[in-house]
Parts: structure tokens; sequence; C-alpha cells
């Protein structure tokens, strides 16, 4: 096991262990991967897609591996998801501490990876890790792999639809512990499903999450998805999406970031065919000395494909985030409409929001936009606020919450809309 | 996803002795030969009788362009293909080459009529001629320059003739370290033009560059310094829309513009160099206190043009703006944008981009706007649009806007669309050829910033382009 | 003198449309065809005008004994006297209704002969004036954020500056309320004489209450199936498509 010793952004800590939870074929695979992260270069911000990232901040020597968790019973208490949901599973520290899944119909199949690595094994080798990571984070995605010990597949077969939620938990518990979530999501031709993903942390301490999500979906199939990150201030956490979308399939992705010292999240929108659909949305909120950098990558690679992209940021106090987006039209792909916006509201004089939107189109039966705001709140909304006798810090957290609550009325699920609505409430100091 | 361009093999650039079907007779009085060394910049020095500090500034730029690399991780890669040894970089205008009428091609003849190039320009853009009879021509500009104390000279000129105005100024507002090539044009610059316009002065008639084409303006290095002073307003119009007889296939200028408190600046170029040049500007405006710099820029020629206006609004209230047409034909790429730096309140900056792409052209637009810690009040407002015409054009924009703060606001739009099929024949149902149908199309989508032209241009800059259309209909 | 479709075939893609085609528009008359959505109508239309989706398999169409055919380009059949009214008239934003109607009655002329403004205009605003048209409407961009009414009004404006030969008309009535169909009529009307000829396509027989036909054919399955006068119109209406559906498929 040799360490690149040039390197100080690689853990001496943080070491690869193979793990009999997999069968042989993918340990080697593990094995690989743990090289070709050594081997790989750190970024640097002449890279493009790190182009003005915080690279002092992507520094992983302080973490290790996570011990098993103190209390389960504890962990299983604190998630609280919406009230029905069709199946529910619990990872502390990378091992599932619960699972239930009694509300799931026929022929659908959720598990844990390892699990679908023994048991569906044509499924797992179509589908894991399929899409290569471009948007930035490849070296860290290989180190994912490497460490990957828990993670759920959730496969859908086709015509089958799923009611209620999946949920999945994520839990990080400890000083300097790394986790390694991973959700992978197969939708046969024509299913159904919404999955909810949240991730936490149990205390407050500096931690390292590096996560990747999945999703792929076949004809006709729709997905409704949504993520709620609220690590401790102290974590790290890369989040890494690749969403594949085949003939008239609809993805509907939600992220939404409320926690992490520094997130580096990476999405990729494949249209792969012809009358596809993906909408991205993401609510962010930074405050103190936190980072969101944010890289997106819409891929038309399709006939009357669409894609819209819709990305809130707030930021506060010394706060900082960065929205890279790229929509790309491939030649061929005709009736192409793509659209993206950023939206950057600012509350206080040091917050800093960068924002790359960027077009790359080699066709020309297109209708793509893209446009990007900053500003800090309408003083006219607050006065109007204020003469209705809300004082002014309410107000402020008032607007706030409508611009985030505004874009959870794209998601078509009313439950799941309205326990969002509800998070949001709740993080931002509201009743 | 590279920000870079492929670019089919293209052969390596030197100076062109058969550009087109060109022909002409050559006679060097002044010739520095080919390569760049420093001995170059010595026999530029000694001809054009420099003072030290010049030749130390030349030497200075030397060396910095040495250092810095082709900016290729971001640019086009179609840079590697300029080869620098092959170039010359000086040649006095008194010998440069000409030609006889008989000589100059048919197309080029029609060209100057369809765009109703006055007579006495024609000669001098088809190379038939090294001088232009300016004087007649442009009485208007004489008057302004003699009655009003406006100083409009050549830079070599300027800076014999005026050091301590052109000295307080000059690589103030763009340093030779900015890039590579405005390190070569501190190099070897020549020609471009020095204006002063006195405090309240404010010039009625545009200044053109051709009123100094005698005095050396038309080079492969001008370099360009207008210092408006406090209360004044000057607008400034260089390059034509008719295409110009070139021999050299590498420009670098550098155009340097300063707005003292209140002034007024608008600059504006019409770029359509012939299809082998390398067109590599650098030009920025500073700002001061409630000043105004606009770039008014239409690139439709050159093999590949990079060029990013910018404006750095140094004082309160000042305000900057970029308007830019590019339209990039088979074969070209526009590589444009603008630059906004916002260093003071309540400064606001405007910048409207609209491209077209045609055949294999290709359209780029890359944009920074940086609102600094602090700042308050400061607004910027972006458009760029991007016109498709046929199916192997391409178009990229990259954008990056740093906002910092709760006092500012920016907004940055940006579109892409093309001229389909069905309005194409919706149009032709009603007599228009296609051609015709595309130019009443892309005239309609370039039209807002076709006015933003003085009137000399914007009648000849929309003929230009149902020119360009029409030759772009198989 | 006449618009004459003779066995005409065509198909979009591999797929045939028109069947057989046959139908003479003398000069100086109105005819309307008659067919439900898919029976060919529109594209017998688009095909004339020279639309690039269709291809010709065959048959002909003259236009006063010239073949409509050996004209490649829309515009020059347009310039030989076609006109068409679109169904779905198209947008051309940034393209103002003057300049776009200018630059059609230019392309008219002869060679050199330039079109004189101030004509041009005062014919221009005589037409608008006469189909409730405002003359503001000359600086905004062609049927950009028009209403279905004005769209179509101001396709009668633009067959009204062009004077054609023949003009079809493709379901001009469609998405219009009684008071801009009797509007677009009467445009219609003012515009008949001896020297011209009509084809009016419609799916409904409400308009030709307005426009009324010395003729009226019915279309089914890419063919004229039936012919006869105006009262054939209310015959249809009143029985319905299947009336002729079934014997025309016996």
């Amino acid at each position: 096991m040799s360490t690149l010793i040039e390197d100080p952004t690689v853990s001496t800590s943080l070491n690869f262990t193979p793990s009999a939870i997999w069968p042989e074929w993918f340990r080697a695979e593990q094995e690989a991967a743990w090289q070709e992260y050594l081997a790989t270069p750190a970024p640097t911000r002449k890279n493009e897609p790190w182009r003005f990232a915080n690279i002092k901040a992507i520094d992983l020597s302080s973490f290790g591996s996570a011990p098993a968790i103190a209390s389960e019973g504890k962990l299983i208490n604190a998630s609280a998801g919406l009230g029905e949901a069709a199946a529910r599973f619990i990872f502390g520290n990378n091992t599932l501490v619960h699972s239930e899944a009694s509300g799931l119909p026929e022929g659908v199949i959720v598990q844990p990876l390892d699990v679908a690595a023994r048991e569906n094994e044509a499924l797992f080798r179509q589908y894991f890790m399929s899409q290569p990571v471009e948007l930035g984070s490849h070296k860290y995605a290989q180190l994912h792999k490497a460490m990957l010990t828990g993670g759920m597949l959730v496969y859908v077969p086709k015509n089958v639809e799923v009611a209620h939620p999946i949920e999945i938990f994520h839990w990080v518990e400890g000083k300097n512990a790394s986790v390694f979530p991973h959700t992978l999501i197969v939708l046969g031709d024509n299913a159904k499903a919404t999955v909810v993903d949240y991730f936490q942390s149990a205390d407050h301490a500096p931690a390292f999450a590096c996560g990747i999500n999945d999703f792929h979906l076949a004809r006709g199939s729709k997905l409704t998805y949504a993520a709620v990150q609220d690590w401790s201030l102290e974590t790290l956490a890369f989040h890494i999406n690749s969403t594949i979308v085949e003939r008239d399939a609809t993805s509907t992705a939600l992220v939404a970031n409320f926690g992490g010292r520094h997130v580096r999240g990476e999405s990729l929108s494949k249209l792969a065919g012809t009358g596809s659909n993906s909408v991205m949305l993401s609510l962010n909120l930074a405050d103190g000395d936190r980072e969101i950098d944010q890289r997106t990558f819409q891929d038309h690679a399709a006939q009357h494909a669409t894609s819209d992209l819709l990305y809130q940021n707030v930021l506060d106090d010394n706060a900082r985030t960065i929205f890279a987006g790229i929509i790309r039209v491939q030649p061929g792909e005709a009736h192409t409409d793509a659209y993206q916006k950023v939206r950057n509201l600012l509350l206080s004089n040091e917050a800093e929001a960068i924002s790359m939107p960027g077009l790359e189109i080699l066709n020309d039966d297109v209708r793509c936009s893209h446009g990007a705001t900053s500003s800090g709140i309408d003083e006219e909304e607050l006065f109007y606020m204020e003469a209705r006798g809300i004082p002014r810090k309410t107000a402020s957290r008032l607007i706030v919450a409508g611009k985030f609550i505004s874009l959870l009325e794209r998601i078509e699920d009313e439950s799941l809309r309205k326990n969002l609505a509800a998070i949001v409430h709740k993080r931002l100091g509201i009743d | 996803m590279p920000a870079t361009i492929e670019q089919d093999d293209k052969p390596q650039i030197d100076i062109d002795r058969s550009v087109g079907d060109f022909r002409y007779d050559v006679n060097y009085e002044f010739d520095a030969g080919v390569g760049l060394s420093e001995a170059t910049i010595d026999y530029i020095c000694d001809v054009k009788k420099d003072p030290d500090w010049i030749r130390e500034f030349r030497k200075d730029g030397y060396r910095k362009f040495l250092e810095k690399p082709m900016p290729t991780h971001w640019a086009s890669k179609d840079l590697e293909n300029i080869v620098f040894e092959n170039i010359r970089y000086y040649l006095s205008q008194g010998v440069q080459p000409k030609r006889s009428w008989d000589d100059v091609p048919e197309e080029m003849k029609k060209t100057f009529e369809r765009l109703g190039i006055p007579e006495q320009e024609r000669k001098y853009l088809a190379g038939v001629e090294a001088q232009f009879d300016s004087e007649a021509a442009y009485s208007n500009i004489k008057a302004a320059v003699g009655e009003q104390g406006v100083i409009f000279v050549g830079s070599t000129e300027g800076l014999h003739k005026h050091p301590e105005i052109f000295k307080k100024w000059f690589g103030k507002v763009i340093p030779s370290s900015d890039n590579k090539f405005s390190a070569l044009n501190s190099a070897v610059f020549s020609g471009g033009s020095f204006i002063y316009v006195p405090p309240g002065v404010k010039v009625k008639h545009p200044l053109q560059a051709y009123f100094r084409i005698n005095a050396q303006n038309f080079g492969q290095f001008e370099r360009t310094l207008i210092i408006a002073d406090e209360g004044s307003e000057v607008m400034y119009m260089e390059g034509c829309t008719a295409p110009k007889f070139e021999t050299s296939t590498l420009h670098s200028a550098v155009v340097e513009l300063v707005a003292l408190k209140g002034a007024k600046i608008q600059y504006v170029t019409v770029q359509n160099w012939s299809p082998n040049v390398f067109n590599l500007v650098t030009k920025r405006g500073l700002a001061h206190e409630d000043a105004e710099i606009k770039w008014i820029d239409c690139n439709i020629g050159s093999r590949l043009t990079m060029k990013y206006p910018g404006v750095i609004m140094k004082g309160k209230r000042a305000r900057g703006e970029v308007i830019s047409i590019a339209l990039a034909s088979d074969g070209q790429h526009q590589d444009t944008g603008a630059k906004m730096i916002h260093a003071a309140d309540d400064t606001t900056s405007n910048v409207v981009s609209k491209s077209i792409s045609i055949g294999s052209g290709v359209a780029t637009y890359r944009g920074l706007v940086d609102i600094p810690p602090h700042r308050k009040g400061c607004k910027n407002n972006t458009e760029c649009d991007a016109l498709l015409i046929n199916s192997h054009s391409r178009t990229d924009t990259y954008p990056a806007i740093v906002a910092r703060g709760n006092q500012n606001s920016f907004q940055h739009e940006a579109s892409v669309s093309k001229i389909n099929s069905e309005q194409i024949f919706y149009m032709q149902q009603r007599g228009l050829t296609e051609g015709q149908a595309m130019s009443l199309a892309v005239n309609g989508f370039v039209n807002d910033l076709v006015r933003e032209f003085p009137m000399e241009y914007s009648v000849e800059l929309k003929r230009l382009i149902d020119l360009e259309m029409e030759g772009s209909v198989g | 003198m006449s618009l004459s479709i003779q066995n005409l075939t065509a198909n979009i893609g591999d797929q045939q449309i028109l069947k057989g085609v046959n139908l003479e528009v003398p000069a100086g008359e109105v005819h309307a065809i008659m067919g439900k959505n898919g029976s060919g109508k529109s594209t017998l239309a688009k095909i004339m005008a020279g639309h690039p989706d269709y291809t010709v398999t065959g048959g002909d169409v003259l236009m006063d004994g010239q073949s409509l055919f050996e004209m490649e380009e829309p515009d020059e059949r347009s310039r030989a006297g076609l006109f068409l009214a679109f169904q779905y008239p198209m947008e051309i934003p940034g393209v103002t209704i003057a300049n776009f109607l200018r630059a059609a009655v230019q392309a008219r002329l002869p060679e050199g002969e330039e079109l004189e403004a101030t004509d041009y205009y005062a014919e221009l605003y005589k037409k608008m004036d006469a189909l409730k048209i405002q003359r503001s409407f000359t600086s905004r961009s062609v049927n950009e954020g028009f209403s279905g009414g004005e769209k179509k009004r101001c396709e009668i404006l633009q067959m009204s500056m062009l004077e054609p030969k023949y003009a079809v008309l493709d379901e001009t009535d469609s998405g219009l309320d009684i008071d801009a169909l009797k509007i677009v009529s009467e445009g219609v009307n003012a515009l008949r004489s001896p020297n011209r000829g009509f084809l009016v396509i419609t799916h409904y027989q409400r308009l030709l209450d307005y426009i009324v036909p010395d003729k009226v054919h019915v279309m089914v399955d890419g063919r004229i199936v039936m012919s006869g006068d105006k009262d054939l119109a209310l015959e249809l209406e009143a029985k319905g498509y299947d009336w002729v559906t079934e014997p025309a498929l016996a």
C-alpha cells in the first residue's frame, strides 16, 4: 500500500482495506480504484473544472476511518423522515443499522450494494459507477469506490410504481470520521419511484463525506429525488451525481445543502433518449465561513429533449458559493430545449457568489437560455413587510424562505414538497 | 468540459506572399527582416529615433513576451499555428507593397460597389495606393483638431512631442505583463493614434483612424492611447467594413483609454481583416469618477479574433459599456467578450453581445464581471445572444461573474436560437430568395445593435451582413 | 387561365399523403376544399408552395399553363403569382412588417427598379385600414406576440400587398371568432377579381357563409372524392364527414 508522499492532501490514516463483504471480483476493482486515486494528481485552479475553487479546503490529511456507531438506537430515533414511506434504511458510519421494507411492491429490489453485487451481479455490473466522473472529482470518485462498504441499490422493474417514497439516512459520527454514502437507482421501462437521501451528522465534529448517487432511467420511467444535506458545519463533503435519462423518461432531482463547511457538488444529466427530460433543482444556504461549490452539466445527446436547471443560493456572513454549469448540445440533436438559471441572494457585505453559466452549442436547432442573477434583498420587499409590523430580521428570513419554497413548487409530490418546506422553515428558524 | 476548440490541421502562418490571388510589387526601404530579437528592437528604436525610456520599455516588453506561455489552456489551439520567427515586425509605411488596379480581383471591386465605399478609399483599401489622401476628405476633423486644441497624432509623434502626457498614462491601463500579446505589442509597437482632448472640449465629429493613415496608422502592432480630460467627450472610429488588402497575418494591437472625471469616450471598431489574419487585441479603458467608456465593436473578418474589451470603473458612478456584434463564417473563430471591473461604488456596466455563426464558423463569448469586496451600489447587466445558421456551426458562452456583498446586483442572460427552416420557407413563400430571407432575419437579430454604430458605419454594416449571408447560402 | 392540379401524388418521408388529386380552379373563381383532419388538405397547400419536407412522386400542378414543379424554390413560385396564407403563420422576431413586406414587394420588381417609399407606405396604410389593422403594427415584428386573429389578418394584408394570381388559404378560419372571421372574409372578398383564383381550405362550413364558393370539393384520404356547388358544404355539415367517407372507401 503506497502513498503518494508528495501529495499533502492524501490522508495517511485513510487506507484501503479490502472487505470480505464484497465478492472477490469487486475487491479487485477496489484495489485498482485505490491505485488510481493515489496516482491522479490533486486538482489545481488551472484545471477548468476547478476554476475559482478554494483548493486549500480539499485537504483530506486529517481524516481517518469511521468507528462503529456508539448508540444505534439514538440514530434510528433521530431519523425522522416523511410520515409514510415505502421503505426506510439507516446507515451509521457506513454500516446499515436499520432496514424496513414492508411497503414495497413485488419485484422491487432495495438492498445494500454488497448484497446486490452478489445476488444481482449482472444488474450491479451494468450500472454501478458506469458513468465516468467528468466534472472534476474523478480522483475522489475513485477514493469513494475503494473505500465503499455501504450504499444502497434501488431497483424498480418495468411498469411498477412505488407509491410512497423510499428513504435512506446516512449518518456520520465521531471526530474526523469518513463516510462514503452511495445510492444507485435503476428504474425499468415505465417504472416510477421517489427516493429521498438524508445526510446528517450525529455530532458537531469535523468529518469527511464522499458520496455518489447515480440514476438510470429506462424508457418512460419517472424519478423524483431529493437529497437533504445537513452535515455538521465542520464537514468536508463531496456529492457526485449522474442522471441518465432514456426515451420519454423524466427525472426531477432536488439537492438542498444546509450543512458542511466545504461542499463540492457535481451533477450531470445526460439526456440520452428522444423526449427525455431532466429537472435539476438546488437550494443552498451558505453562512458563516462556509463554501458551496457546484458544477453541473446538461448533456443533450438526443432529440426533443428538455433540461431545466434552477439553483437558488442564499449567502450570509463570509460565505462563498460557486456555480459553474454547462449546457452542451451535440450535433444532430434537434428540437432541444435547455434552460439554466442560477439566482444568488447575498445577505451580507462579505459574501461572495461566483457564477459561470456556460453554453456549448454544436447544433443549430436549439432553444437554449441561461441566466444568472445576484443581488441583496429587495429593500422594497423588506419595507413592505416591516410596514406590516414584521421585524426586519424575521422579514429577511421569510423572504429567503419564500425563494426556497418557490423552487420547491417544481416538485409534484405534495407530501414530499410539504416535508421539504418544513425542513427549510426549520433550518431558517421559522415556525 | 475543456473550453478549447479543435481545429482542423491548418498550415503554419508566416508573412504570406500568396494572400488570395493578389499580386503586388515589393520594395522595402526600412525593413527589420523576419523574426524577433533584441537586435530587431534596437533597429526599430534607431529608425524611429525613440528616446531611451521607450527603448527600455520595448526591451522589457520583449522579455515578458518570451516568458509568457501561449494561453492555449483556455484559448483556441489554433494559436499554435503562429510562427513568430517568420513574421516581419517592422516595415516602413512609406514603402508598403502596392499593385495596379487591374490586378485587383473582380469580387473585391464588386464588394466596394455593394458596400458603397467612396471612390477615393477604394484604391487604398485594394492595395493600389500606399497612401490615402485623407486631408481633403476629412477637413472637419482638421478643424476640430486645430480649433479646439485636440491633439490627434500618431503614437510615435505623440511620445516624441508630448512626453509628459504620454508618459503619464502609457502602459498604465494595460501593462506589458498583462498577457503575451500585449507584451509583444509593447516590444514592437508602431503606428496607432495618440489623442488628447482638453478639459471641457466636446469633439463634435468622430475622429477617424483613416485621418492618420499616412503616418503609419495601419500596421500589425498599433498602439493607441486616448486621454479625455475632465468633462470632455470624444468618439473614435477605426477599421472599415470593406475587406482590406493585407500582407501581414498577425495583428496584435493595444488600445488604452483614459476618461478622467466626467469625461466620455466612445470607441468604435469595425473589423474585417482577410480570413488568414490572427487578430489578437487587448483593449481596456479606465473610467474615473462620473466618467463613461463605451466600446462598440463589430467583428466580421479574420481567421481568429481574440478581443475582450474591458472597463475598469475606478471612480464613483463611472460607467462601462460593451456593445458587440460578431459574425463567424466558414473557417472563422470570433472569440470575443467583455471584462468589467467595478472598482468603485455606484458604478454600472452593461454588456450586449450578439453573435452569428454560419457554416463551420465558431463564435465564443467570454466574459468577466468582477465586483471586489466592500463595494456597494454596483450594477451589471449582460445579455449575450447567439444565432446559429447552419448545422455545422458552433457557439460557446463562458461568462464568469464574481459578485460580492449584498449591496450590488448583476444580471446575466444568454440565449441561443436558430433561424429555422419554417421561417425561411414562410419568407420564401412571400417571394424572397433564401439568401434574402436569411439576411432579413439576421439583420432583424442585430438591428438594435447596428443602430448603436454611427451612421457612417451602420449602413455599410447592414450591407456587409447581407453580403455575408448571401455568400453563406449554398 | 387556371390553377390545374393533375393526378398529384406526394409523400412525406416514406408515407404517401396525396394519392392522386385532381382539381381545377379557373381564374375568377373561388373553390373550397373540405375534409377531415388528416385528409391531406394542408399537405396539398404546402406542396404547391414548395415546402421542403414533402416529395412529389407523380402528377403536376399548372399555374396558367406553367408547371409549378419546374420552379424549384418557393420564392420563384411566389413571384410567379402563387400565395399561400399559412394555417400557422410564423413569427419572425426582429423583422418588422414594414420591412418584410417592402422586401417582398421589391422582390417582384424588375431588376434595377427601386420601390418608391412614399407610394409603398400609402398603399400599405390603405390596406391596413381596410383590414382594421392599426398602423402602428408596421413597426412590430412579423406575427410576434400577435393573437390568432391578428396573425390571420396579417396574412390577408400580405396577400393584398402582393396581388397574387392564385391564392391558397389554408384553414384561414381556424381559431377565429365571428368578428375576426368577418373582417378576414371581407378582406378576401375585396380581392376577388376575374384574374384571380382562390382555393379555400377549411374544416368547417361556417367560413363559406362569408366567402361564398363557386365550387366545393371534398377530400378524403389524399384524393378529391366528391364535388358540387356551395350546397354540398351545407349537406356535409348536416350529415357529417362519414357520409362521404363510407361511399368513398367502398
